[in-house]
């Protein structure tokens, strides 16, 4: 053997224990840039052997050749390889020492808080959307035709006994403005612009000269209103179920009892299933042991409002029905206290953060 | 209503327990609000015979009685009471026995005599009413010794509290309840009470009576009934009970007759005596205008023709069918009684009675319709029961007169609306329903029959009339449910709603609380917002009859409802950051002296940082830049571009007030808004340190959202300069970035680089300072410009061209480049 190629090949036997100890001494990136100069870079050691490889014959050059680029391969690789290594601890170390308390407060405004009543109303609105009714509104300021003429209520009838109203002065005109005791108004106005078939929702607030812990002077209502031809009490009964179920996301038992309003004939009153006890706990403090939460008034359009809304009764029928919002939204939220709805204490709205 | 069920079954025969009856009505319209037993926890208290009665050996207020109750032996009971004699009956409690309200008799030691339980006064039995407040309650001679009290005289009775609407005046009677009752069950019967049989009454009377004359037709018929040799006393004692549990304080035996009759027939009536006439004549006849009379309580009343009057030789003596006058009544030494029983229209009497706001059991019943053929059956029973318990003789034929009664309407049940109404179409079994209700069928068969309603039922007046009565009876839990098939065309898809739903998701997601205040304010709201005269939100509308003086005044502005939030949530203790808003109608007058007026809905918010806002965090605090950014996401959010300039409202900051505009596709903007501070001395008022921010918002105008014009960034790169300028103080930021635009527009223009003015993809404000280094007055601003096209690279050279000229322009126009 030729003795230029056996002290290549010496060469590249102590090259390869030089690289390997510096590799295993190269314990920061820096010192492994080191290693990778002295050994692979152009000046380096494996460079200045391959260029050795002028001097051998042309038999010995590709195997020495091979082993040197073989040399070179593992050089690379390994270089890369705890180049890996080193990044990943010190990347590691970093991490550690870049450790941050989690639990500290987070930064920004945290998320405020829904009314639940406008919640309430919100998500009955969606309800019936979704049923084909759209929203229609009306003037909270309404003048008594609205409110109580066009609904079959005469300044005489009793039955306004059954709500007190708050009156703007009289100017007069003989049709006086006062606040809207219910949103049964927005019924005939609707019915006026709209024209039959219909099927809307009249979501707002309404007034009734009432304060004490059950009732507030404002409040909320959403009417619903269906008119078209043939229209019957089951589908009313089916568009509650919908309504009361989804509301409160699980099937309640409904109780229709007879009643009356002086605008629907028949007329009924709905109880649905307490949805505390279901009817289950004599003492419930929510349905007082009945099993039954009135909810809301209903019945079939009487043929004097269609009229009044300018619609041929004896063409088209239809049924009403009236939800008190912030009795649902204190059933859902369980809310006890009505005057907490409306003093805007932010403390009340945000309290259930803890929970 | 109370309801009696002693007294009901006198009306019906009925094989069903009270609880039974009560929900069979709830359920058919006639709510049982409560059933009570009103003897409660009443036991082994019994009728017993005073045998002997003596004083007491030591103590000298109280008697030893000897009582025998029936029993094998005598018992020994001590009493102060001093209106018992040997012989009485009472009521004993003996030892172990209990009370109407759960207390439990024991031996006592009175003074060294042992009293073995009590002898009872009215009270104790729970009745305070129906006897004198001192004394025992001394039974009538035939009381059955031995006998338990809640077997006798009513005492454990059943009443059901009922809530009557007010189509069925009919139910405001034991009567009416019975004839319900016997449609609700088919199978009961209904019978008559002993005192509702006809009576003789042929007799001409013995007093001379002049006419009675209606020229009114509003009294549909007016009957007087004459009882001679009365004698004023107490009812007897079932009556005063029956009377006591349906609510009504027993009076006199002639006044408790006419309330008696009213609870069980309904028919008011009133008795007085004939020598307090001021005339042998009676005239019903309209109120003149401006007529005054001086009601029963005292009180001056101011009439209108509407109002109907009861005259006697031109006097009035009474408000029909609301309330009496002051001279004719009852008194202890009355013998001559005459009772009154008419008919007056519920129209009349509806208008009087709301007007004047006087609720009588009378005008209550008539305002509700009495069937007006009950007045004579009503005023025989009465008389019947003034000969029975005030021993008078009534067999005298009254005077009446009558106006035409409201012809009786018969009403057609189609099968045809029957079943499509109720999903149930069986005609013979709904003409037995109707016909359980005392509604006659008259003709008709198959699929169309005619009705005729009794005289009590005027609410049965149309076809879904008849139909109601159908369902309420077979109820409406067992009928079928089901859902509309095809959906209509949509009448409106709710736009404000819709947009409701987004600013409260909006600014609930950046911190804000949502609060509901009051639609009405204290009426001096205007001058606590030191709103001017001349601004028409100083001129609230004005409730004709507020609850209360704080809530009187339609709010013209949300910012007061905020205001009492924050101070309420202060008053609570809460120290952190307060961020509220609110979504409501405001109510402004068109014209500061109109009454016509605008309800726009609008969205105000509230910021204060709290009086405590530290955190672990820097830079965290609230001020009025960090509500801008609220703002800005509620127009941006909507698809328009919020532009603000300064301005000014009464009540906040000058300072640091802007009003809010929208930029409108007509190149105008419109002010729909402002944000500001609150003026620092109404944050003193507050008693609140730091910023109070505010703005509110016209929402209508953001209805109809904008559809973003999207586009993708150009895929050449940009060239990003700064440039950093010294601007006069009082300069507002959008005026420089403008003139930084503009100087742009002309300098790509001038090196024609530009052919669509589009080169200035972005200008951001990156640093505003004012301090050291820098003059007094000034401050300076410094700008990101991003130069960039869409159709090719811009070469730095271009840029630097522009770029160059940009400053030169900007030096031009009087900024100092740093």
């Amino acid at each position: 053997m030729n003795p230029v190629a056996e002290s290549i090949k010496e060469q590249i036997k102590k090259v390869r224990t030089a690289f390997e100890e510096a590799l295993a001494a190269a314990f920061h990136t820096e010192a492994l840039e080191e290693a990778r100069v002295r050994f692979a870079g152009k000046k380096g050691e494996l460079t200045s052997l391959l260029r050795s490889l002028g001097k051998l014959s042309s038999e010995e050059r590709p195997a020495v050749g091979q082993a040197l680029n073989a040399l070179r391969d593992e050089m690379e690789q390994r270089l890369e390889a705890r180049k890996r290594q080193l990044r990943d601890a010190e990347n590691e170390r970093r991490e550690a020492e870049e450790k941050i308390d989690v639990t500290l407060p987070s930064r920004g405004r945290p998320a405020g808080a829904f009314h639940p009543v406008y919640q309430t109303l919100h998500e009955l609105v969606n309800i019936m959307q979704g049923l084909g009714y759209s929203v229609a509104l009306g003037p909270e300021k309404e003048e008594e035709h609205y409110n109580f003429d066009c609904l079959n209520m005469p300044s005489w009838h009793p039955a306004r006994d059954m709500q007190d109203t708050f009156y703007f002065p009289d100017d007069g005109s003989g049709n006086r403005s006062l606040l809207r005791t219910h949103t049964s108004p927005v019924q005939v106005r609707s019915m006026l612009k709209y024209g039959a078939p219909l099927r809307i929702v009249c979501p707002g607030k309404t007034y009734r000269r009432d304060n004490d812990p059950t009732h507030s002077p404002m409040f909320h209502q959403m009417e619903g209103l269906m008119i078209d031809k043939d229209v019957s009490f089951s589908v009313l009964k089916g568009t509650i179920a919908e309504m009361t179920s989804a509301f409160f996301g699980r099937p309640l038992k409904n109780r229709f009892r007879a009643s009356y309003f002086p605008f629907t004939e028949p007329s009924m009153e709905l109880d649905i299933e307490c949805v505390e006890c279901s009817g289950h706990n004599p003492h419930c403090r929510i349905c007082k042991g009945t099993g039954w939460l009135e909810v809301g008034g209903m019945g079939m359009v009487h043929p004097e409002v269609v009229r009044a809304g300018g619609i041929d009764p004896d063409v088209y029928n239809g049924f009403a029905f009236g939800f008190g919002l912030d009795r649902m939204a204190m059933l859902k939220y369980g809310i006890n206290d009505l005057r907490l709805l409306f003093d805007g204490n932010v403390s009340y709205f945000l309290s259930g953060r803890d929970a | 209503m109370f309801v009696s069920w002693e007294l009901l079954k006198d009306f019906i025969e009925l094989d069903v327990s009270p609880e039974e009856a009560a929900e069979r009505l709830t359920l058919s319209g006639t709510e049982v609000e409560s059933i009570t037993r009103t003897a409660g926890k009443l036991k082994s208290v019994v009728v017993a015979k005073i045998e002997a009665l003596e004083n007491h050996p030591s103590d000298g207020h109280l008697l030893v009685a000897h009582l025998d109750s029936g029993g094998s032996h005598s018992h020994v009971c001590i009493t102060s009471a001093k209106n018992v004699k040997q012989g009485d009956l009472v009521f004993y409690a003996r030892a172990g026995s209990v009370l109407p309200d759960g207390m439990e008799l024991g031996m006592r030691d009175f003074s060294g005599v042992r009293s073995d339980g009590m002898m009872l006064s009215a009270a104790e039995l729970g009745l305070p009413d129906v006897d004198s407040p001192d004394g025992l309650l001394v039974l009538p001679p035939d009381a059955p010794v031995g006998t338990e009290a809640s077997a006798l005289y009513h005492i454990g009775d059943t009443i059901l509290d009922v809530s009557i609407t007010p189509n069925r005046g009919d139910l405001l009677s034991t009567l009416g309840i019975a004839r319900e009752l016997r449609g609700l069950f088919p199978h009961s019967t209904l019978t008559l009470p002993y005192w509702l049989r006809p009576l003789e009454q042929e007799k001409a009377w013995t007093e001379k009576f002049g006419a009675i004359s209606l020229p009114d037709e509003g009294c549909l018929c007016y009957r007087l009934g004459l009882a001679t040799g009365a004698k004023m006393g107490p009812s007897p004692l079932t009556a005063r009970i029956d009377l006591s549990h349906l609510g009504m304080r027993p009076i006199v035996n002639a006044v408790d007759v006419t309330n008696y009759i009213m609870l069980t027939l309904g028919q008011p009536l009133h008795a007085f005596d004939l020598g307090t006439l001021p005339a042998r004549e009676i005239t019903v006849r309209a109120a003149h205008e401006g007529e005054i009379m001086t009601t029963l309580d005292g009180r001056e009343r101011v009439l209108t023709p509407r109002d109907m009057l009861i005259t006697s030789g031109g006097e009035a003596i009474a408000l029909a069918g609301v309330m009496g006058g002051q001279q004719t009544g009852i008194n202890d030494d009355t013998q001559t009684v005459v009772v009154e029983s008419a008919c007056f229209s519920p129209v009349r009497v509806g208008h009087t009675s709301r007007r004047l706001g006087i609720g009588s059991e009378a005008a209550f019943r008539f305002a509700r319709t009495v069937d007006p053929t009950l007045s004579r059956t009503a005023l025989s029973a009465a008389l019947k029961l003034m000969r029975d318990w005030c021993g008078a003789v009534v067999d005298y034929r009254p005077l009446a007169a009558e106006n035409e009664f409201p012809a009786p309407r018969s009403v057609t049940l189609t099968k045809k609306k029957l079943s499509t109404y109720l999903s149930w179409g069986n005609m013979d079994e709904a003409t037995k329903i109707i016909e359980g209700f005392g509604i006659k069928h008259t003709f008709g068969g198959g699929d169309e029959r005619t009705f005729l309603p009794p005289t009590w039922r005027p609410d049965i007046a149309i076809e879904e009339d008849l139909i109601e009565e159908v369902g309420r009876f077979r109820g409406y839990n067992d009928a079928p449910s089901r859902l509309p098939g095809e959906l209509p065309h949509r009448a409106d898809a709710g736009g404000p709603t819709h947009l409701a739903a987004f600013v409260r998701q909006t600014l609930i997601a950046r911190g804000y609380v949502e609060v509901m205040t009051y639609s009405f304010l204290p009426e001096d709201f205007p001058s606590r917002l030191r709103l001017p005269g001349d601004d028409l939100r100083a001129h609230p509308l004005m409730l004709a009859n507020p609850i209360s003086r704080d809530q009187t005044a339609m709010r013209t502005t949300l910012v007061p409802g905020l205001l009492m939030s924050l101070r309420a949530t202060l008053a609570s203790g809460w120290r952190g950051p307060v961020r509220v808003f609110e979504q409501g109608r405001t109510f402004l007058r068109k014209a500061i002296d109109s009454p016509d007026h605008v309800e726009t809905d609008r969205v105000a918010g509230l910021v204060f940082n709290g009086s405590d806002p530290r955190t672990p965090w820097k830079g965290q605090e609230e001020d009025f830049y960090s509500v801008k950014a609220d703002v800005a996401a509620l127009i941006e959010g909507r698809g328009f571009r919020p532009i603000f300039v300064p301005g000014q409202e009464p009540f906040t900051h000058t300072g640091q007030t802007a009003e809010i505009r929208i930029a409108a596709d007509s190149g105008e903007s419109q002010r729909i808004g402002w944000l500001a501070r609150l003026k620092p001395a109404l944050e003193q008022e507050l008693d609140v340190s730091g910023p109070v921010c505010l703005f509110e918002l016209d929402l209508q105008p953001l209805e109809e959202a904008k559809r973003p014009a999207l586009h993708p960034s150009s895929p050449f790169p940009a060239s990003l300069r700064d440039i950093s300028l010294l601007v006069a103080a009082d300069r507002n930021q959008d005026d420089v970035a403008a003139d930084i635009a503009a100087a742009v527009r002309e300098a790509a223009q001038a090196e024609g680089t530009d052919s669509h003015g589009e080169i200035l993809e972005s200008l951001r404000l990156f640093d505003v300072y004012a301090g050291k280094g820098i003059p007094e007055g000034f401050r300076s601003m410094a700008y990101s410009l991003s130069y960039r096209l869409q159709d090719r690279t811009l070469r730095d050279e271009e840029v630097e061209a522009i770029h160059g000229r940009v400053r030169e322009s900007l030096s031009q126009r009087g900024y100092s480049i740093r």
